[in-house]
């Protein structure tokens, strides 16, 4: 990838990731037992950079995502939320990826994405709230993240093998 | 559904019971905490604060019949809490998530109800009765 091709496409996943999460956050209230759950559906998107770019170019498009996604209708507090579970998540995607793609798939590094970002968030609301009992609240959280994570495990594989440029890209990014 | 099976690998498994686990860790710690201190004669009291200031206590243990009150921080931020019996819920809330109202009622000791863009926690903790605290040893 040219210099320029590569900031095409960072700007490209980011833009992506930013639809992703104003649109999902359109769409009303999927789970009726736990409240506050998402789909989590801009986790796709940091999967394919993680795939695709390298860790700093990754880390970029995560960076881009959070603060246009807060510019574009959110607020300090939920800049908080959501920057905490991002960052712990990326942290522990990178890690779980690390294993090798002989040991693990796409769906546990999305998995362990979609969990670790319900513990960040709880954690810096129990952080707000003083109490740590909001923590108790994860099991629920978790049961929805291990499901979608699941989804999302397969769909970002899915576009990863047949979409051509981004099974290209993964190509070159495991050359080098 | 075969291709599904063959895209799983073994430390995808191993990765989710392993985030299960730790996912049950906070409420194994409680429990395991309240077990130490609930004696026979505790009771559950919920504690509703604002800003990690406590501003109401409401006794749920023995508590009979509905009781709706408001707590009202500044201006707009309206919070409408209903005890019924021995459970509390936040019946209405002028947030804009709605997630407090949509927790519905809790009773349990460790259960939470929070409303973050109002800052409004309703927590239940349980609370000792007994005087052995008033003993003094000299």
């Amino acid at each position: 990838m040219t210099k320029n091709q590569r900031l095409v496409y960072i700007a490209l996943l980011a833009a992506q990731a930013v639809i992703i999460s104003l649109l999902e956050r359109a769409i009303p209230f999927p789970f009726a037992v736990a409240p506050g759950a998402k789909l989590g559906l801009a986790n796709i998107i940091t999967c394919m950079a993680l795939y695709t770019l390298s860790t700093k170019d990754a880390c970029k498009v995560v960076a881009i995502r959070l603060v246009l996604a807060a510019l574009l209708g959110g607020t300090i507090s939920t800049f908080m939320y959501s920057a905490s579970g991002a960052i712990l998540s990326f942290i522990g995607m990178w890690s779980v990826k690390r294993l090798g793609p002989s040991r693990v798939s796409l769906i546990g590094v999305s998995t362990t994405g979609a969990i670790l970002h319900n513990v960040g968030q709880l954690a810096v609301a129990s952080w707000i709230a003083q109490t740590w009992t909001v923590l108790l609240y994860l099991p629920v959280l978790s049961f929805v993240g291990i499901l979608s994570g699941i989804a999302i495990g397969i769909a970002a594989n899915y576009l990863l093998t047949h979409v051509e440029k981004l099974h290209y890209y993964k190509f070159l990014h495991e050359l080098d | 559904m075969k291709k599904y099976y063959n895209m799983v690998k073994r430390w995808d498994i191993i990765l989710i019971i392993l985030l299960v686990l730790l996912s049950l860790l906070p409420y194994v710690i409680f429990s395991m905490q309240q077990a130490q201190n609930v004696s026979a004669d505790s009771s559950r009291v919920a504690v509703i604060s604002i800003d990690n200031e406590e501003v109401e206590r409401v006794t749920l243990t023995g508590n009979e019949g509905t009781d709706v009150f408001d707590i009202q921080e500044s201006g707009s931020h309206i919070n409408t809490v209903e005890v019924h019996d021995d459970r509390i819920r936040m019946k209405s809330a002028t947030c804009s998530d709605q997630v407090c109202v949509r927790t519905g009622y809790i009773s349990k000791p460790g259960e939470t109800i929070v409303c973050l863009p109002h800052k409004v926690i309703i927590e239940i903790q349980t609370e000792n009765d007994d005087t052995d605290d008033l003993i003094i040893s000299s």
